[in-house]
């Protein structure tokens, strides 16, 4: 359902390189056509008739269908010296946008959707971590979380426990934390910047900022992909398609903190586009 | 040192990773970044490759393009059983279904490229072919079920079944779905099921493979 | 809508420690049999996220769920939760069951709950299961010798013989799937070529 708080949303529409170097998107946006393109030596965004803000950030152009109610959200690592910032390009989902995001904060998935790369048996537990809505930011975050993982990263020599923190600064936008192979002292960042193009359909564009200088782009755009391509099949069989906030559709767990939090943040914030309030 | 020009959601790519698995080849994989670079477009990699097209296969100064003769290359090379029986009848079968996994590649193949990679091309035309020739297979492993057979040609796997399979497991992804196919679906499971089979995105493993960890 | 058996699948296609998507009316199932070949169909959710059970592996006696392995036994019930080894899952998770039962080779799916037994099919043997995009009249139109609704019979002409063919019907979103049966002396090569002729002139005669 499109409320005023859903079209005062910033969401993702293209990547800027791609737009910067020509190229023009036709794509909709809550289920409203809208066309991504250069316009005297600017990126544009506009529809049939009006044109809408324009954003560009960490990689990619972000656009709201109504009055923006904030600024987009901060990434400060985005800015860090020695990072690489890589686009791993656009990937679509016949799914809520709300379940793409949903699925990127869990973890208890790892060892049977990302067999062992993400997470192997028997190392199935997930401990407890915390939750909590962040005051001033009004983000949903996740921390203390911890894995062990086969392979956490391109960069990875073998199994580690990894550390992650989640957090979710926009209604489609999810940014994890993760324990960075090579430097165990500081974090990789991995987000996910999901289009909803409509309830049950979304353009998702994963995106990384890193500290690998070794490993090729392609392969760093390889590896990220098989991991949303391996969740991306899992998306597409969810019963209902919709993200059900009905507390009685679905059966979380101590392991699903974190997606009871987005759900709830989502109801009481009226963010319900690719929501379903009442069981069918 | 055989060197293979990659690309890890590539059914095709995945067609000669698979085959070499099965076989203990090794490959030495180049990322190629297909989406969203399209360096298999530039003008670089079509110096290798005019086509534009991945995987490319290069041993020495053996150039290949197209996937099934990586698979021939790859089965003569490390096992020649893979080749099939050798009558005539079944060298002339696998030849046929080579050529079969190519309208597997553009019927459900370019399916999945669109619903997944915003490729363009007419979907429901796209998805109607991959169902004539999903039907074609389905007939086939039928009657070799009839005859007590599991695979495509003879008795054992071939190349025919690596060509075909990757195509038909991933064909959700393009939204053409396997339900309707039983045979389809105890084939792909046997190939699911080889000893060193690895898989790829959109294929999960068959945990059912592996016992369940002991119980804490 | 009438509760009664409908047929799901053939026996064969679901071997031991396999799992496969069914369907009764417009409710969708996921259909499995356990290592020891016990029988199970459950509606088509996993109760946790969702996620399509007929996704799904078998272990011994149990179905896992392909997204996080929640661990279920053929009564349904949960049994493990890898993201909680040390949990005894609550009763109340539980897959929701329907009613499944072979005959004569045949799975067949109800509601929990019917008096009766599946129909009986005396004297045939399963050939395979086959989907069409064209609905049943068009089918029986196209071969007058056969008849029926739920489950069409008749004798036609293969291979020169006449041959008993009985058709049990599914009922797809686009069309409808058969699950063939014939008589024991028939030619399953013959009869399968039969019905593939059948449904090309029957999608045929739509297109036109």
């Amino acid at each position: 359902m499109i409320t005023p708080q859903v079209l005062n949303e910033w969401y993702p529409v293209a990547m800027a390189s791609q737009i910067r170097a020509g190229q023009r998107r036709e794509t909709q946006l809550l289920g409203i056509p809208v066309t991504v393109k250069m316009s005297d030596g600017a990126v544009a965004v506009h529809g049939e008739s009006d044109s809408f803000p324009v954003m560009e950030r960490f990689g990619h152009v972000w656009t709201c269908l109504g009055s923006p109610a904030h600024d987009l959200f901060a990434v400060p690592e985005a800015d860090q010296p020695g990072r690489r910032l890589v686009d791993v390009g656009v990937v679509r989902v016949k799914c809520s946008p709300l379940r793409a995001v949903e699925n990127f904060l869990d973890i208890a998935h790892f060892p049977f959707v990302h067999t062992d790369i993400l997470g192997a048996e028997p190392h199935t537990e997930v401990n407890r971590y915390e939750v909590q809505i962040r005051e001033g930011s009004d983000e949903v975050w996740a921390t203390k979380v911890t894995f062990y993982q086969p392979q956490a990263a391109k960069s990875a020599e073998g199994g580690i426990v990894t550390q992650y923190m989640y957090r979710v600064p926009a209604p489609t936008v999810s940014v994890l934390y993760k324990t960075c192979p090579v430097m165990p002292d500081a974090w990789d960042v991995i987000g996910i910047f999901v289009q909803p193009l409509t309830e049950e359909l979304c353009d998702v564009w994963p995106w990384m900022a890193l500290f690998d200088d070794v490993t090729p782009e392609a392969e760093l755009i390889a590896f990220q992909q098989m991991i949303f391509l391996q969740d991306r099949s899992i998306l597409e069989n969810q019963i209902p398609r919709l993200l059900p906030l009905d507390p009685g559709m679905e059966i979380p767990t101590q392991a699903d903190l974190s997606s009871i939090a987005y759900r709830r943040w989502l109801k009481k914030r009226g963010l319900t586009y690719g929501a379903q309030m009442v069981a069918a | 040192m055989i060197r293979l020009h990659d690309y890890v959601l590539s059914a095709s790519c995945y067609k000669v990773r698979l085959m070499a698995a099965l076989l203990g080849v090794r490959l030495d994989l180049e990322a190629v970044d297909f989406h969203p670079g399209r360096a298999h477009k530039s003008l670089a990699f079509r110096q290798l490759n005019p086509a534009g097209t991945l995987p490319v296969m290069v041993v020495d100064d053996l150039v290949l393009t197209e996937s099934t003769a990586m698979l021939v290359y790859l089965a003569r090379l490390a096992g020649p059983e893979w080749l099939g029986p050798g009558t005539p009848q079944a060298s002339a079968q696998v030849q046929q279904w080579l050529a079969f996994s190519g309208r597997l590649a553009a019927s459900l193949g370019l399916a999945r490229l669109h619903d997944m990679l915003l490729y363009t091309g007419d979907i429901e035309a796209l998805r109607r072919d991959g169902h004539l020739a999903l039907r074609e297979l389905e007939s086939a492993l039928t009657e070799c079920r009839f005859a007590g057979h599991d695979w495509l040609v003879g008795t054992a796997p071939t190349i025919a079944d690596i060509a075909c399979f990757p195509n038909v497991a991933l064909s959700q992804d393009g939204g053409v779905t396997l339900d309707p196919y039983p045979a389809i679906r105890l084939w792909s499971r046997r190939v699911r099921s080889l000893d060193r089979f690895v898989e790829m995105p959109g294929i999960h493993r068959l945990h059912e493979l592996r016992p369940a960890p002991a119980e804490a | 809508m009438t509760t009664r058996w409908i047929a799901t699948g053939l026996s064969h296609d679901l071997p031991n420690g396999a799992v496969m998507a069914g369907q009764w009316q417009a409710t969708e199932l996921a259909v499995w049999r356990s290592a020891t070949g016990k029988l199970a169909a459950w509606k088509d959710r996993c109760p946790h996220r969702g996620m399509r059970l007929s996704h799904g592996f078998v272990r011994g006696e149990t179905l896992s769920c392909i997204y996080h392995g929640w661990v279920y036994g053929t009564d349904g019930g949960c049994k493990h939760i890898p993201a909680h080894p040390a949990l005894t899952p609550p009763a109340a998770i539980c897959a929701e069951g329907f009613a499944c039962v072979e005959a004569n080779g045949v799975l067949w799916l109800a509601p929990v709950g019917m008096a009766e037994d599946p129909p009986r099919l005396v004297d045939l043997r399963p050939v395979r299961t086959l989907s069409l995009t064209c609905d049943l009249a068009t089918i029986l139109g196209v071969e007058p010798a056969l008849g029926g609704s739920d489950i069409i019979r008749g004798s036609v002409r293969i291979g020169g013989q006449d041959e008993e063919i009985c058709l049990l019907v599914q009922p797809r979103p686009n069309g409808i799937t058969f699950h063939a049966l014939c008589s024991a002396r028939a030619d399953v090569v013959q009869v399968s070529r039969w019905l593939e002729a059948l449904r090309r002139s029957a999608e045929e005669k739509v297109a036109a």
